[in-house]
């Protein structure tokens, strides 16, 4: 049985004002409910960038974004943000929160302009928050948590909105390997147990080959594969784009990354 | 509790303001007495509507350039005001209402030169880019105003920077009702943006993917922050310190939740105002301080005492 | 040999060096003139002032009065009294005396009136050997000290003592009883009021008003429209710029809270002229007849 489409990138490119070269050249993702779809490639090949244009941020030059059958720039941002749930790169936190202020922060979509939080909103959050094991958390004040609970009160704002699909970039950067993995274990809870559709950009290859679904590799704007971790992270395909001469070992099924030390004849 | 504390803080200010002055005004007379009816009682109105102009603005304000020192005056507007008032004396402007028109357009004019300066950035209305193009109109403006002022007749412009330093002694029954015409819809407009304005603290980015129409609510914000801290400046002058200090003071009793912050700032400043103008009539009688004087000296020991008592905690 | 009399000649420019810095604490060549102006500076002048420039009004008038007006080489754009001195070339508005203009009309004697930035502004003069004196333009009774002041600098001693002595007599002449109550309003918003210390104050007292802020000991001061109220002259009194046709009310007379003070309701204003009332000059006696007058119209 074929998996809700969620979200359908088809052969986008984009360029950004003023840039001499195209950020996007004919890239496509389909992220369907229940999976993880890995999205890599080194440093400026275009990995934000897709998630823009996919969200409606930046309208490509070519190709199409739509999310649930409807133009992504159809979208109004409230109505996406009942669908779309985006833990981005970088965060400010200009004033104090406490954990459980900072989850409702992902309710908004769902308020009214005057209207106070109702029970449903606040039974969203304790959700959110049971989801993401940080219930424990609710009370404390953001400034006092560790980088891997922030990550995750993160994940439960994003949770809190209901969406259907989660986008997450690079959420694993600056987390040490604990975290790392319990971050990825409950992406893959959410995606198998909830149904939740995840694109997920990481640096971290070899997690991503572990626990994704699919991975879509990119190399200066291009695609480099799409599919399962298997037939993208072949030795010849990883060495090409990240310009490194690298080992592909296997580890419960799925290719693991061994970067080699440096070869002569290689550039 | 705490909204209890600030009510009775308003009242008792309010009070206050009515009930003393310079003239001794028995409290049997207080209800028909002519100067209370048709000074003390605008003028205490007018002050309330001015100081919770000028306290909401702020807060908005500050929640828009992402930066707590921001101020109504750090746009410009208050700089854009000056000129005009001072230009309109220079005229001889024989019309009552011609000053405040005059510094009210000032303000406007400075309000879309800043707007106007920051698109040159490329973004719209970013916030480092409208803090520079602020001081920068500000600065112009001052530099203009201190021009017409040498060139012109010096002794009317001695006093016209008595009205640039802020003043209540214009209030009268027409201008409370002009800005109780004028001020709710810019009101409404900032307290409608109390959670976009939550959001907006994340970064714009997060904001826009939570769902806030970013480019919308940061227009909004900033000609409806504009629009009250124009009219509250063409009515009373340049009164410093309230938009500055009074959303920081608040914020130490009710956090960083727009929702309750922005009314509460605006009620707070609406006492402070009606109190300082009160000191300012009553410390020096039958002399008159500028307002903007008293504002400073009684919010920063406030403020001080504040933030004692929050890190105390 | 050589070294002697370079020595010599370093003593001798030194010595004539101090000489042109001493010039102004030796004593008087004969026929000389010493005086100390009202900033206690001792200004000489070796004989009585041909050419002065002028940088008050009051002091032009005197200066007219004591009939040393052809001596005149510069005034300020203030100074339009009488039409006599309106012939002589300005040098500018003076409040922040323009040096460079003054100098050009190479005067002997530059008068100036007494505040902080003319004080600068003569000791400037006084380097460029130009000799400055400061007089206080406050009160009916600085007229009459200038007046005797201005007549030592310009020779005229006896003309001088007599014009002071003229008007010290009006001074403290007797005051008629109060007939009304004034304001003077000098600005609206926020509410500027002219105190007890003004000169404008000595002649409502010698006209038969009384000023409702007397009490104030300033020469002006912010006050609350509510006090104005409430003292409640019976006159509001306004200066105006020149004398021309019926003046109509000031503007900020129809601004809705001035209509609580009485004297504005019942529309009672008297207009006095800047040049006559603003400042001491000798046609104080003039100028007390005509408020006097004025009042009388407005009380009527």
């Amino acid at each position: 049985m074929d998996r809700e489409l969620i979200l359908d990138v088809r052969g986008v490119s984009c360029r950004y004002p003023g840039a001499s070269g195209d950020a996007l050249t004919g890239v496509s993702l389909a992220a369907r409910a229940g999976e993880v779809h890995a999205v890599l490639g080194p440093n400026g090949s275009g990995k934000t960038t897709l998630v823009r244009v996919a969200l409606g941020l930046v309208a490509p030059v070519a190709g199409s974004a739509a999310i649930l059958g409807r133009p992504a720039s159809d979208w109004s941002r409230r109505d996406l943000a009942r669908v779309v749930g985006v833990v981005t790169q970088r965060e400010d936190n200009l004033f104090p929160q406490r954990v459980r202020e900072t989850v409702l922060l992902g309710r908004y979509p769902y308020l009214s302009m005057w209207g106070r939080e109702r029970a449903e909103d606040h039974a969203a959050v304790e959700r959110a928050l049971a989801r993401c094991d940080v219930s424990f958390l609710a009370n404390r004040w953001i400034w006092t948590l560790s980088g891997g609970e922030y990550q995750r009160v993160r994940l439960a704002r994003a949770l809190a909105q209901e969406p259907k699909l989660l986008v997450l970039d690079e959420p694993t950067a600056s987390l040490d390997v604990r975290h790392e993995m319990q971050l990825f274990e409950l992406v893959r809870v959410l995606a198998d147990r909830d149904g939740l559709a995840v694109v997920l950009i990481t640096h971290h290859v070899n997690l991503a080959a572990r626990f994704a679904d699919r991975v879509l590799l990119l190399a200066e704007g291009r695609p480099a594969g799409d599919g399962p971790p298997a037939d993208v992270l072949t030795r010849e395909t990883v060495e090409r784009v990240f310009a490194w001469p690298v080992s592909i070992a296997s580890f419960e099924g799925r290719p693991q990354m061994v970067p080699l030390r440096k070869r002569e004849d290689l550039p | 509790m705490r909204w209890l504390g600030l009510g009775i803080v308003v009242a008792v200010a309010f009070a206050l303001a009515v009930v003393l002055g310079p003239a001794h005004v028995p409290l049997a007379e207080l209800l028909t007495s002519d100067v209370v009816r048709s000074l003390r009682l605008p003028r205490a109105l007018l002050a309330f509507l001015v100081g919770g102009s000028l306290a909401l603005a702020g807060t908005g304000l500050q929640a828009l350039v992402r930066n707590p020192l921001a101020d109504p005056s750090l746009l410009g507007l208050s700089g854009g005001a000056g000129l005009g008032a001072v230009v309109a004396i220079a005229l001889h402007l024989a019309n009552p209402w011609a000053l405040p028109l005059a510094a009210f357009a000032g303000a406007l004019g400075a309000m879309a030169l800043v707007y106007r300066l920051g698109l040159v950035g490329g973004a719209e209305l970013d916030p480092r880019v409208l803090i520079l193009a602020g001081v920068a109109v500000g600065a112009f403006t001052a530099a203009v105003t201190t021009a017409v002022v040498s060139l012109s007749d010096a002794a009317e412009l001695r006093n016209a920077f008595l009205w640039l330093w802020g003043g209540l002694s214009g209030a009268s029954w027409d201008s409370v009702w002009l800005l109780c015409v004028y001020a709710p819809l810019p009101i409404a407009v900032l307290l409608a943006a109390a959670r976009p304005l939550d959001l907006l603290a994340l970064g714009e980015e997060p904001a826009r993917h939570l769902g806030a129409d970013v480019e919308s609510v940061k227009r909004r914000v900033y000609v409806a922050a504009s629009l009250l801290t124009a009219a509250a400046v063409a009515v009373s002058g340049v009164i410093g310190f309230v938009g500055l200090v009074v959303p920081h003071a608040m914020r130490l009793l009710w956090g960083h939740r727009h929702r309750p912050l922005l009314p509460a700032a605006f009620l707070g400043g609406g006492a402070l105002l009606a109190f300082s103008d009160t000191v300012a009539r009553v410390a020096v009688a039958p002399r008159e301080l500028p307002v903007g004087i008293v504002t400073a000296l009684i919010g920063v020991p406030v403020f001080v005492l504040l933030l004692r008592r929050w890190t105390a905690s | 040999m050589r070294r002697w009399a370079h020595r010599t000649h370093l003593a001798g420019l030194l010595l004539f060096a101090a000489a042109a810095c001493g010039r102004g604490s030796r004593s008087a060549p004969s026929g000389g003139l010493t005086v100390t102006d009202d900033a206690g500076r001792a200004v000489v002048l070796a004989q009585p002032a041909r050419r002065i420039v002028s940088l008050s009004p009051g002091v032009t008038e005197l200066l007219f009065a004591l009939g040393a007006g052809d001596r005149v080489v510069g005034r300020t754009t203030w100074c339009d009294y009488p039409p006599a001195a309106r012939a002589v070339p300005s040098v500018g508005d003076g409040l922040n005396p323009n040096i460079e203009a003054v100098a050009a009309r190479h005067p002997d004697l530059v008068v100036l009136y007494r505040s902080a930035l003319n004080e600068t502004a003569a000791a400037q003069l006084a380097r460029l050997g130009l000799a400055a004196v400061l007089v206080q333009q406050d009160r009916l009774e600085d007229l009459a000290r200038t007046a005797r002041l201005l007549g030592r600098l310009t020779g005229a001693d006896a003309t001088g003592d007599s014009l002071a002595q003229v008007l010290e007599r009006f001074a403290s002449g007797p005051r008629p009883p109060p007939r009304a109550r004034v304001a003077f309003v000098v600005w609206d918003n926020p509410p500027v009021v002219i105190g007890g210390g003004s000169y404008l104050d000595q002649l409502a007292a010698l006209a038969g008003a009384a000023n409702v802020f007397h009490d104030i000991g300033s020469a002006s001061a912010q006050v609350g429209l509510e006090t104005i109220v409430t003292r409640d002259p019976d006159v509001v009194v306004v200066l105006r710029d020149s004398a021309g046709p019926p003046p109509e009310p000031p503007g900020f007379t129809r601004r809705p809270e001035w209509r609580a003070v009485r004297a504005v309701r019942q529309r009672r204003f008297v207009y006095l002229t800047g040049s006559l009332f603003g400042r001491p000059s000798p046609r104080a006696p003039q100028a007390v007849a005509e408020f006097r007058r004025r009042l009388e119209e407005a009380t009527r």
